[in-house]
């Protein structure tokens, strides 16, 4: 077995890689500032195993919804079945935007990624913002 | 596709953060210092990247990693990479993030590595591309500067 890190040296424990306890990530991620000029919230949706996720962005006018993407799931371990982040791309055709997003005792990191295309000029960018579930707990 | 005005030319967006200022700066990407240098994991049981070389190399900057293996470190492919505006303020300056892929055939590991308050964090998302059976898994490190 290869492995770049012994991190990576785990034993095959029969599941394939496949991922099976997404209990941590559907539902409505809603960012922990107010005042963001970026993603206000997410939706995270489960259908037949897969999860996918609808992006809600603060424009001027209101939210702009940017649809919904397939999302690629990562575990805490290589042995693990529980997943614990994602990542997921928008193409905008004048711009590309990468997300990351790791769980972190309940909390939503999202690194996003926006890489500009056209000829503006604009720098590409990083943004790390937190999201928290909507619970309805409390 | 909505578009409005930012100086002279439309520009087009999907968020207000599209059309900060700051993105049209060219001193945004500018404030690297504090990204160079060898860091060395905080961690010293850490079994995954246990020291990172970052020093500037014209416009790009380049990303030594060495990842801990079974009779020493295992020196992951040097990564080149362009830097990122990083919005976000560090002790009231912009400073940038670096975002780079490495590829080892049987692994590729996505990694975006920023600076808070010294210290260095390096998160990778690790794919693996081969049929072992192992899950895509991340992990977040933390690292200190050895020249301070």
């Amino acid at each position: 077995m290869q492995f770049a890190q012994l991190s990576d040296r785990v034993e095959n424990n029969g599941s394939n890689g496949a991922l099976t306890d997404l209990r941590a990530l559907p539902g409505v991620w809603i960012n922990s500032n107010p005042n963001t000029t970026g993603i206000a919230r997410m939706v995270m949706s489960e259908s037949d195993g897969q999860l996918s996720l609808q992006t809600f962005a603060v424009g001027p006018d209101g939210l702009i919804d940017w649809g919904s993407t397939p999302v690629k799931l990562f575990a805490g371990l290589p042995n693990s079945q529980v997943a614990a982040g994602f990542t997921c791309t928008y193409d905008f055709g004048f711009a590309e935007t990468e997300l990351q997003g790791m769980i972190m005792k309940g909390l939503l990191v999202l690194a996003q990624f926006h890489r500009f295309k056209d000829n503006s000029k604009r720098a590409d960018y990083f943004v790390r913002e937190y999201y928290a579930l909507e619970h309805g707990q409390y | 596709m909505d578009n409005t005005e930012m100086s002279c030319e439309p520009l087009e967006f999907k968020q207000n953060g599209h059309l900060d200022s700051a993105l049209l700066d060219p001193t945004t990407v500018s404030r690297a210092e504090k990204l160079i240098g060898h860091w060395v994991n905080t961690n010293p049981d850490t079994q995954g990247v246990a020291e990172c070389e970052i020093q500037p190399e014209g416009d790009l900057f380049s990303i030594r990693i060495a990842g801990v293996g079974e009779d020493g470190p295992i020196a992951w492919p040097i990564a080149r990479t362009k830097p990122l505006a990083n919005l976000e303020e560090e002790a009231g300056q912009r400073t940038i993030a670096l975002a780079a892929t490495f590829e080892f055939g049987f692994m590729k590991s996505e990694i975006y590595i920023r600076v808070n308050k010294g210290v260095l964090v390096i998160v990778l998302f690790n794919t693996f591309q081969d049929d072992s059976g192992r899950a895509n898994y991340l992990n977040r490190e933390f690292f200190y500067n050895v020249a301070i």
